[in-house]
């Protein structure tokens, strides 16, 4: 190791072990100080960096925590009633929809759940924002369905997904795109209360959930196109 | 407690402060940083079951951070307070550190260094993280990072009173 290849390596990584650069320090007196007035550097840089957490900070995380477990808990006990009702109201409009006890349905449900501030937000989210959160995974998509008011990457269960809101007006339809996941039927499902939908797609699954299936062919269809595509 | 409880506050305990301080130089806000490191630790707790390797957690955190900071970013843009309003500094001081504060005049420049230098560095330098590793994070080349990291430590130096000279080599063969 030359003094440049020192002076370049001491600017990406001061403390390096490397055996050529313990070395050069040994032989080089006037590297030796450089990399001197580069730990002290390197210390000022740390303690500048270190600023002071609030006090409390894990104690507030906990109580936080703990009330969301409990919140989870109350939800658990409603999902019953809620689904009890979602089950009269399929009997009673015949909508044909069956009660799957696939595991897709309920960690969409979970997630959506987990992130139900989403469900107010109106305002739609430039279009750039979509495709960089479907490129981020690797997708990529052709013409937009409008007026999307959210989108997020976010892990559901074991899948990673898109995570999308569109306003509807019967209700908004959250739209989840596992993008790495193929489930192998179209299907319909009730779960805790939400009318849902897992359609096979490109290379992975489209999720639809919402409380009112009737805009769910049309949004189908807007993402078919969207992600015929899609690599 | 549960042993999942137990772990989450370890998790909690051992790593919220570095998160904080990770999520301040993100954000640049210490309110926010508080929301961001709570949220990510409440997502933590949801996907606890996949943390395999706790000897990862830090990264995993970090990981979770740097997606809700993201989602912050796509609703708001929080901005860093400009610098030269609030630090009127005398201009012959800002240049030496035994007047002006040292620590104070690190962490402006850290602020006005580009988001691109500075987070590779605070990868480095607060999450201990190696080159390797940062690039997995961030989803870019090591040979990127080294790069990155390069030049975050030149800037720096620039802009805390002209070490340049320093970061030049001082004779060649």
């Amino acid at each position: 190791m030359n003094c440049l290849e020192f002076r370049r390596e001491l600017l990406i990584y001061p403390q390096s072990a490397d055996a050529d650069f313990v070395r050069h320090v040994r032989d080089c007196a006037r590297c030796a100080e450089a990399q001197q007035r580069a730990l002290a550097f390197e210390a000022s840089l740390k303690s500048a960096l270190a600023v002071p957490a609030p006090a409390q900070l894990a104690e507030a995380i906990l109580l936080k925590q703990a009330t969301e477990q409990q919140r989870a808990r109350q939800r658990l006990h409603r999902g019953g009633a809620l689904l009890a009702l979602a089950a009269g109201v399929v009997f009673a409009f015949g909508i044909g929809m069956s009660l799957q006890a696939q595991p897709l349905a309920q960690v969409s449900v979970d997630h959506l759940e987990r992130e139900a501030f989403v469900l107010s937000m109106t305002k739609p989210v430039p279009e750039a924002n979509i495709r960089k959160a479907f490129a981020s995974l690797g997708v990529h998509v052709g013409d937009l369905p409008a007026g999307i008011s959210f989108v997020a990457c976010c892990p559901v269960g074991r899948y990673s997904s898109v995570h999308l809101l569109m306003p509807q007006a019967n209700g908004s339809v959250t739209v989840l795109y596992l993008t790495d996941d193929q489930h192998e039927s179209r299907k319909d499902f009730v779960r805790e209360g939400w009318l849902g939908r897992s359609v096979p797609l490109a290379h992975g699954t489209l999720v639809l959930l919402g409380h009112d299936a009737s805009q769910f062919d049309q949004i189908e269809n807007q993402w078919r196109t969207a992600l015929q595509s899609a690599t | 407690m549960s042993s999942k409880q137990r772990q989450f506050d370890a998790l909690v305990r051992s790593l919220s402060g570095d998160l904080f301080r990770y999520g301040y130089w993100l954000c640049g806000d210490e309110a926010l940083a508080h929301d961001l490191v709570q949220e990510t630790f409440l997502r933590a707790w949801r996907a606890l079951d996949d943390l395999r390797d706790t000897a990862a957690a830090k990264a995993w955190l970090i990981t979770i951070l740097r997606r809700e900071h993201a989602r912050l970013y796509e609703r708001k843009t929080p901005q860093f307070a400009d610098v030269d309003e609030v630090d009127v500094i005398d201009e012959r001081d800002a240049h030496m550190p035994e007047f002006a504060g040292e620590e104070n005049l690190i962490r402006n420049a850290i602020r006005q260094l580009d988001a691109k230098y500075r987070e590779p560095l605070l990868l480095q330098v607060l999450g201990g993280f190696s080159c390797d590793e940062i690039a997995r994070e961030l989803k870019i080349t090591p040979a990127a990072v080294m790069t990155q990291v390069f030049r975050a430590r030149q800037k720096l130096k620039a802009m805390l009173g002209g070490d340049t000279q320093q970061a030049q080599i001082h004779e060649l063969p």
